[in-house]
C-alpha cells in the first residue's frame, strides 16, 4: 500500500519580505542576465552554432526572475520549450546551459538534450519537456513525491497559455486538487499558443477562469511587473503547502514562437507599446523613480550580465563535442551493482 | 514537368481534392490563422479550422466527422504529437469499422512530419512509422519524392481508411517533378526508384536519397545496385521487394527509424520467409541506432545511418566471406 | 401531475414502455449468463437504473440527431428502434447480429437510426462526438448530437479538450454525463476534485463558459426537459450544454472477469462488495427510477396498473423473442474474421 497522502501539516511557509532596494536590484540583474543571454543565444544560433529549435522568452523574463528566486534551494522547477530564462533563474550555470545549447561535452546534459530539453538536477531543474503541457503531470508527480516523503518542497511548473487547452492540464489539475499537492502552475499567458492568438483555442480570456470549478487558489498579474509576480508567486507558493495554486502572469513574448518564425500571424509590436512591456524597462523606471538603485547601478547591472555571457560564450566554445558513442551508454540505465 | 518543393505538392494535393469533393475538411493547430491563409480564402471556415493544442481532440474529431460522412485531414506537424492521442489512432480510428461488422467507415488522414533530424533532440526528430505498422486497419504512407507526396496525399484523401502520412521535415523544400491536375499513386506499390542487377537495397523518406547517392557511388565499383521504395508502409508491396531480390540475391535495408522492431526489420522477415531461397547472402539492415534521437551534432551524426554506412554495408552482402 | 414539459400522455407511455424494454433486454443479457451458459463472452455491462436518463435525453431526438455513446451501451438502440433480435444476437456473437458478430455488447452501432457507435476506452467518445457535431454543424442540417459518458470520464483529458472546442466553436452537441457515482470500484469523491468538495459535476462547464446543469437521472420527465433545452440551445447556434444526470446503476459495473472454465456472472454492487454500504445500495434500490416512473402515471391517470402490467407482459415476450432469436441463430464463418478490416 501507498503511503497516505496527508497535507503538510508543518508551519506554513512565511510569504517572502516585500521586495526592497537589494531585491529590486537583484531582480533587474536576473532579467539582464536572462535576456542577454537568449540574444547571445540568437546569435549562436544564426552562426549555426546552437542548431535546431530555439525558443526565446524575450519579454517573458519577468516571470522566470519573480518566481524562480524565491523558490528554495530544495525546490523544483519543470520548464518547457521556452525554458532558459526559468533555468538561468533557478541557478543553473550560464557557462554549462550555453555549453548544452551548443551540444558540447561540458553541457548540462552532455550535449544530448540541447534548448528544449534542459534538466539540471543539482539545482532543481528537474525537467523540460518538448511537447506542449507534457511537464504538467511531471510536475505533479513530483509534488505527490514530496508529499509521499513528507518534505516541506514545492514544485512550480511553467507552460504557456497553449496547455491550458491540452487534455493534460485538466487531468493535472485534478489530481493536484484532489490530493492538495504542492504544486504552483505557473502559467505564461502570452496571448499566443505557438503561431495562434488565443482567441482561436478558446473563449475563456483567463486561464484562471479555467481553473475556476476546482476552487484553487490562483491569481492573475501583470506578468511583466517582476515585482507583482514575486509578490503573487510568493503568497502562492506560501499556500502550495495546503493544496495547488494557479498563478497567470499576463506577458508578452516579444519574438516569434521560435526563432526564425516570420511572424506572419501578427502585427509587430511598436516601440512605444515595447517599452511599456519590456519588463526590464519597467522595472528600471520604478526603481529608478523609487530611489531603489542609481543609473549607475542599472548600468553596472547589465555590464555584469554581459560579461558572464561573454565567459559563458568562451567557456561553451572552448568545450569539446561529446564522444560520439556517448549516447549509446546512455539509452539504459546501468544495473545497479550488487 | 515543372518543379514543385514537396511540401507545396502535399498542399497542392489537399487542394485539388478539397475542391474535387466537398467533404474533405482540413483542421489542426496552427494552420489557417488569419484570412489570407489560401485554404481559408478557399474554402472557409466550415472546412478549415484552426484548433487549440488537443491532439486526443483533434484526432478524435476527426474520427466522429469521419463517421459523420466527411473526410478530415488533420495537421499535427510533428509525429510525435501523435503519441498524445495514441488512444485515437490505435484503439479508435482502425478499429470502428471492424467492430460495426463493416458498417460504418473512418476516412481520417493523418498528416505528421518527421525525421527532422537537424538539432531537434530527442521529441523532435524520431521516425516513428514501424510504431503504427502493426496495426491493422491503419495505412501509412511515407513519400520520399515531391511527385509521391502528392500522389499519396491524394490516394489517403480518398482512402476509406484511416491512414498516416508521413511527412519528412528534411524533405520539406526538396524540389521534385510534379504532374499537374489530378494525380493519384496507389497504395502498396513500390517504386523502383534506380534499376539494377548486383544488390537490392530498400529504403523509405530521406534514406532513398541517400541510398541513390550510394548505389552512385557503388556503380564507379562496378556494382549494380537496385533501389526500392515501398512509398506505403501499410499495405507493404512485398511482392516488388522479393521480385528484384530474386534477380540480385541480395538485399540490404535502409531505414532511418532504429532497428529493434522497425519496417526494417518487417521487410527481413518477409523476405526471409518467402524469399529465402534467392538470397545469396545475408540480409543487412541499415538502420538508427537504438538510442532516442541526440541532440549534439556528432553524436547525431553518428546514430544515423548515412551513406558510408549504405556503401559498407552493400560491400559486405556482396563479399559475404569477409563478413564478421 | 408535475411539469411534463409538453409531453401528452402517449409520449409519456412510450417513454415508459421504452425503459421496460431497457430494463427487460438487460435482464434477459444478465439471466443469460445462468440460462444460456458460455453463450455470453467478455465483458458485459448494463445500464440498470439509467433507463430513465437515457430515455428521456433520447426522446429529444429529432430525426437526423446522432448519438455516440460508451460501451454501456444496450439501452440506447433500443429507444432509437434497433431491433433487439439483433442486438442480442450481436451480444451473443451471432452471424445476424446487429454488427455481424464483430463488436459485441460494448460496440453496438447502428448508422442508420443516428447511433454513430460507442468508444470501449473511457472519454474517448467525447471527441468523436465532438467531430460529429463538427459535422452537423456545417451541414446545416439542424442536427444536434447527444454524447453519453460516465462521471469518470470527466477526468479524461479527451473532456477538457472537446468541451472546450465545442464551445468555442458553438457546437451543436449536448454533453450527457450519467454520473452513476463509481469509476468501476472507486467512488467519484475518491477521483474527483469537484466530488470531493462536494460540488456537481457540472461546475466543470464553468471551465469553458458553458452552462452546466445537473438533473435527477431517475426522473425521465426532468431529463427530457433538460437536455430538451439544450438541444434547443445548440440547434440555435448557440453550442453546448454540459447535463449531469445523476444516476445509479443497479448492477455491478459489469459481469466478473475470471480464467477459462469458471462460469462469468454479475457480481454484487460494489457499494456492498467493496464498500459494504449496503444501505446506499438498498436505498438506490428503492429510487429504482422504473417502478418510480409506473408509479407516477399511475398515480396521475396517465396508465392503469393494468395497462401498465399489459406493456410489461409484451415487452417479456418481445425480449423472449430476441432471446431466442440470438440464441438459434448461426455463429459466423470462421474466415469471415478477416472481413472488413480494411474499407
Amino acid at each position: 500500500m501507498p503511503a497516505p497522502i496527508t497535507p503538510n501539516d508543518g508551519p506554513p511557509r512565511a510569504p517572502a519580505a516585500a521586495a526592497g532596494p537589494a531585491v529590486a536590484l537583484h531582480l533587474l540583474a536576473t532579467m539582464w542576465r536572462i535576456r542577454l543571454f537568449e540574444e547571445e543565444v540568437s546569435r549562436q544560433q544564426r552562426a549555426g552554432l546552437v542548431r535546431g529549435l530555439v525558443h526565446l522568452s524575450v519579454g517573458q523574463e519577468a516571470v522566470a526572475a519573480g518566481v524562480c528566486p524565491l523558490l528554495r534551494a530544495g525546490d523544483l522547477v519543470y520548464t518547457g520549450h521556452r525554458g532558459h530564462g526559468h533555468a538561468i533563474a533557478k541557478g543553473v550555470p550560464m557557462d554549462r546551459l550555453l555549453a548544452e545549447l551548443m551540444g558540447r561535452a561540458d553541457g548540462v546534459c552532455r550535449g544530448l538534450g540541447g534548448s528544449m530539453h534542459v534538466v539540471d538536477v543539482e539545482h532543481g531543474l528537474m525537467g523540460a519537456t518538448g511537447v506542449v503541457a507534457g511537464n504538467l503531470p511531471l510536475a505533479v508527480g513530483s509534488a505527490l513525491a514530496a508529499r509521499l516523503r513528507g518534505q516541506d518542497q514545492v514544485t512550480a511548473v511553467f507552460f504557456g497559455d497553449g496547455a491550458v487547452q491540452a487534455g493534460y492540464f485538466h487531468e493535472s489539475v485534478n489530481l493536484a486538487t484532489l490530493w492538495r499537492l504542492p504544486v504552483v502552475f505557473v502559467c505564461e499567458n502570452n496571448g499566443f499558443a505557438e503561431f495562434t492568438p488565443r482567441s482561436a483555442h478558446t473563449v475563456v480570456e483567463r486561464v484562471s477562469d479555467v481553473v475556476a470549478p476546482y476552487g484553487l487558489t490562483r491569481e492573475t498579474v501583470d506578468g511583466n511587473d517582476v515585482l507583482a509576480v514575486r509578490d503573487a508567486a510568493s503568497a502562492l507558493a506560501a499556500a502550495a503547502g495546503a493544496g495547488p495554486a494557479l498563478l497567470e502572469c499576463l506577458t508578452h513574448r516579444l519574438r516569434g514562437h521560435y526563432e526564425g518564425d516570420p511572424q506572419k500571424y501578427r502585427e509587430a509590436i511598436s516601440q512605444a507599446e515595447w517599452q511599456e512591456k519590456d519588463p526590464i524597462a519597467v522595472l528600471r523606471r520604478r526603481g529608478l523613480a523609487s530611489g531603489w538603485f542609481t543609473e549607475e547601478e542599472t548600468l553596472t547591472a547589465e555590464r555584469t550580465a554581459a560579461e558572464a555571457v561573454a565567459g559563458a560564450v568562451r567557456f561553451a566554445s572552448a568545450s569539446a563535442f561529446p564522444p560520439a558513442d556517448l549516447m549509446e551508454q546512455l539509452v539504459y540505465a546501468p544495473a545497479e551493482a550488487p | 514537368m515543372r518543379e514543385l518543393p514537396y511540401i507545396a505538392a502535399i498542399e497542392e494535393a489537399i487542394r485539388q481534392e478539397m475542391d474535387r469533393d466537398e467533404s474533405v475538411l482540413l483542421f489542426g493547430q496552427n494552420i489557417a490563422t488569419t484570412e489570407n491563409d489560401p485554404f481559408l480564402a478557399a474554402f472557409g471556415h466550415d472546412r478549415v479550422r484552426v484548433t487549440p493544442i488537443s491532439e486526443t481532440a483533434e484526432i478524435g474529431m476527426a474520427v466522429g466527422a469521419a463517421l459523420a460522412g466527411y473526410r478530415p485531414v488533420v495537421e499535427l506537424y510533428m509525429a510525435e504529437f501523435m503519441l498524445v492521442a495514441m488512444d485515437q489512432i490505435v484503439n479508435e480510428a482502425p478499429r470502428f469499422r471492424y467492430m460495426s461488422g463493416g458498417q460504418v467507415k473512418v476516412p481520417v488522414v493523418l498528416k505528421a512530419g518527421y525525421g527532422f533530424t537537424a538539432g531537434w533532440a530527442g521529441q523532435h526528430t524520431g521516425s516513428i512509422y514501424g510504431m503504427f505498422m502493426g496495426v491493422p486497419g491503419l495505412k501509412i504512407a511515407l513519400p520520399a519524392t515531391a511527385a509521391d507526396a502528392k500522389g499519396l496525399m491524394a490516394t489517403a484523401i480518398r482512402d476509406d481508411n484511416p491512414v498516416v502520412f508521413f511527412h519528412h521535415y528534411l524533405l520539406t523544400l526538396a524540389p521534385g517533378e510534379v504532374p499537374e491536375g489530378e494525380y493519384l499513386v496507389p497504395f502498396g506499390q513500390a517504386s523502383i526508384v534506380r534499376p539494377g542487377s548486383d544488390v537490392t537495397i530498400v529504403a523509405t523518406g530521406w534514406m532513398v536519397g541517400r541510398a541513390v547517392a550510394a548505389a552512385e557511388r557503388l556503380a564507379g565499383e562496378g556494382v549494380s545496385a537496385e533501389v526500392i521504395d515501398p512509398r506505403t508502409l501499410a499495405p507493404l508491396d512485398t511482392d516488388t521487394i522479393i521480385e528484384s531480390v530474386s534477380r540480385t540475391g541480395h538485399l540490404v535495408l535502409v531505414d532511418q527509424a532504429t532497428r529493434h522492431a522497425s519496417a526494417s526489420a518487417v521487410i527481413a522477415a518477409e523476405v526471409a520467409d518467402a524469399g529465402f531461397g534467392y538470397l545469396k547472402a545475408p540480409i543487412r539492415q541499415v538502420t538508427a541506432l537504438d538510442t532516442p534521437v541526440p541532440y549534439s551534432k556528432p553524436m547525431e551524426e553518428y546514430v544515423l545511418p548515412d551513406e558510408d554506412k549504405i556503401v559498407d554495408a552493400v560491400r559486405r552482402v556482396l563479399s559475404p566471406v569477409s563478413v564478421t | 401531475m408535475a411539469d411534463t414539459h409538453g409531453l401528452g400522455q402517449d409520449r409519456l407511455v412510450w417513454m415508459f414502455t421504452q425503459m421496460l424494454r431497457i430494463r427487460e433486454f438487460e435482464e434477459r443479457v444478465k439471466r443469460s449468463f445462468e440460462e444460456l451458459p458460455g453463450l455470453l463472452r467478455g465483458h458485459t455491462h448494463l445500464a440498470d437504473g439509467a433507463e430513465a436518463s437515457i430515455v428521456g435525453s433520447l426522446t429529444v431526438l429529432q430525426p437526423g440527431d446522432q448519438i455516440l455513446t460508451t460501451y454501456r451501451c444496450h439501452g440506447y438502440p433500443i429507444v432509437l428502434g434497433t431491433d433487439p433480435k439483433a442486438m442480442m444476437a450481436e451480444i451473443f456473437g451471432k452471424a445476424t447480429g446487429l454488427c455481424r458478430g464483430y463488436g459485441g455488447s460494448m460496440h453496438l452501432t447502428d448508422p442508420a437510426r443516428g447511433f454513430l457507435g460507442t468508444s470501449g476506452i473511457v472519454g474517448q467518445g467525447i471527441p468523436q462526438a465532438t467531430g460529429a457535431a463538427y459535422a452537423a454543424q456545417i451541414a446545416r442540417k439542424n442536427q444536434v448530437v447527444l454524447c453519453f459518458f460516465g462521471d469518470g470520464a470527466s477526468k479524461q483529458g479527451a473532456f477538457h479538450e472537446s468541451l472546450n472546442i465545442a464551445s468555442l466553436w458553438k457546437l451543436p452537441i449536448v454533453y450527457v454525463m450519467e454520473n452513476n457515482s463509481y469509476n468501476v470500484v472507486t467512488r467519484v469523491e475518491q477521483e474527483d476534485a469537484n466530488a470531493a468538495a462536494g460540488e456537481p459535476l457540472s461546475v466543470k462547464a464553468r471551465a469553458y463558459s458553458m452552462p452546466g446543469v445537473t438533473v435527477d437521472g431517475g426522473d425521465p420527465v426532468a431529463v427530457y426537459g433538460e437536455v430538451a433545452a439544450a438541444a434547443a440551445r445548440a440547434r440555435a447556434g448557440n453550442g453546448p450544454t454540459l447535463v449531469e444526470s445523476k444516476v445509479y446503476r443497479l448492477s455491478a459495473h459489469g459481469n466478473i472477469i475470471v480464467p477459462p472454465g469458471i462460469p462469468l456472472h454479475f457480481p454484487e454492487h460494489e457499494a456492498i462488495a467493496v464498500f459494504g454500504d449496503t444501505e446506499e445500495y438498498e436505498a438506490a434500490k428503492r429510487g429504482d427510477p422504473v417502478p418510480r416512473f409506473r408509479a407516477r402515471l399511475i398515480a396521475d391517470g396517465t396508465l392503469t396498473a393494468e395497462g401498465a402490467d399489459a406493456i410489461a407482459a409484451e415487452v417479456r415476450q418481445e425480449m423472449q423473442g430476441a432471446i431466442d432469436f440470438g440464441a438459434s441463430s448461426p455463429f459466423p464463418e470462421p474466415a469471415d474474421a478477416v472481413k472488413f478490416v480494411y474499407a
